[in-house]
């Protein structure tokens, strides 16, 4: 793991600062008894994920992520807590705390145990400079005469580029969504919709119902 | 930075969540921590999509096609992907999270027993 897709060591330390802080604020999440204080520290873990999607050349998703997650999902959970206000007990544990705890390590423990143990062979023969000759480098898209643009690779210095495997992933995802992945794009659509006239539904359901009651009496 | 270590800050992630889900009584602290429990999965996800190069890539030198480039997007895609699903998730089960307590006065997991038995 190591070659090409090295990153300097100012990016390894920024993903160790962003991931500190993701998971020291997720610990927050779980362990706080204000739920207020845990919203806040959910967002700055969200922060600390969009900064870790930036350091790995994912420019697109870290933008998208500060503003679903930390614009509007954090948010959503903060209007809730805030609205239901149920304060008073929020931070009592469930009696299956231990068990909790254990499946967690247990987790964590598996997932290292695969990340270390598993041979990423094939991944490394990828890692190779010259297999991914053309992305390692500066690249430019050139308009052809027909049919598909061709990207034309300016430089293969390694030492000069930012040793993405990417270098600029972002201006390739809006294309791709409309032809590779339309299908899944526009199921997306529909889902969102069901899921929004879904919450509609089921939030305004027993509103209905009070009314037609009072109709009645 | 190798993929082992992104691969153990996102196994992190999964398995502080996995406590929450799990130990938390309040429905919007299960929530919260279901919340980190997809980004984990996603930081594992851009990781893999910032560590690997697809086949498609292999061998190629000298100019490569768009299509390839964005084939080698399947990871950010799926990320663009489970962030919308998460969105819509969270939406509806905060609505539920509402429906509940309007009928039962409770937002205590506990206290969801009306399917048992």
């Amino acid at each position: 793991m190591s070659g090409a897709f090295d990153s300097g060591p100012i990016a390894t330390l920024a993903f160790f600062v962003a991931s500190a802080i993701t998971i020291a604020s997720a610990i927050i999440v779980v362990t706080q008894r204000d739920l207020v204080r845990a919203v806040v520290a959910l967002a700055m873990s969200f922060v600390g994920v969009a900064a870790i999607y930036f350091i790995l050349n994912a420019e697109f998703i870290g933008v998208v992520q500060i503003l679903v997650y930390v614009g509007a999902i954090s948010i959503l959970i903060a209007f809730a807590v805030m609205f239901i206000g149920d304060l008073a007990n929020a931070g009592t544990l469930s009696q299956s705390r231990l068990v909790s705890a254990v499946s967690g390590v247990l987790m964590l423990a598996s997932i290292i145990f695969v990340a270390y143990n598993t041979d990423w062979t094939a991944i490394d023969e990828v890692n190779d400079p010259d297999a991914v000759a053309g992305l390692v480098g500066h690249y430019e898209v050139t308009g052809g005469s027909g049919g598909e643009n061709s990207i034309v690779v300016a430089g293969n210095d390694v030492e000069d580029s930012r040793g993405g495997a990417l270098v600029d992933g972002s201006s390739h995802i809006g294309p791709a969504l409309i032809r590779e992945f339309v299908l899944p794009f526009e199921t997306l659509g529909l889902l969102l919709i069901a899921a929004l006239i879904g919450a509609l539904v089921v939030i305004r359901g027993r509103q209905e119902d009070d009314a037609q009651e009072d109709d009645a009496a | 930075m190798t993929l082992e270590i992104v691969l153990v800050v996102a196994g992190a992630l999964f398995s502080i969540g996995l406590f929450g889900v799990l130990a938390r009584r309040n429905i919007i602290a299960v929530i919260m921590s279901l919340e980190l429990m997809f980004n984990g999965v996603l930081v594992a996800a851009i990781g893999f999509s910032r560590f690997t190069a697809p086949a498609a890539l292999v061998g190629v030198d000298g100019a490569i096609t768009e299509s390839a480039v964005r084939s080698a997007l399947t990871g950010h895609m799926f990320a663009v992907f489970v962030i919308s699903i998460a969105a819509a998730e969270t939406a509806l089960a905060l609505a539920l999270v509402f429906a509940f307590f309007r009928a039962k006065q409770s937002v205590e997991i506990t206290d969801a027993t009306d399917m048992k038995n």
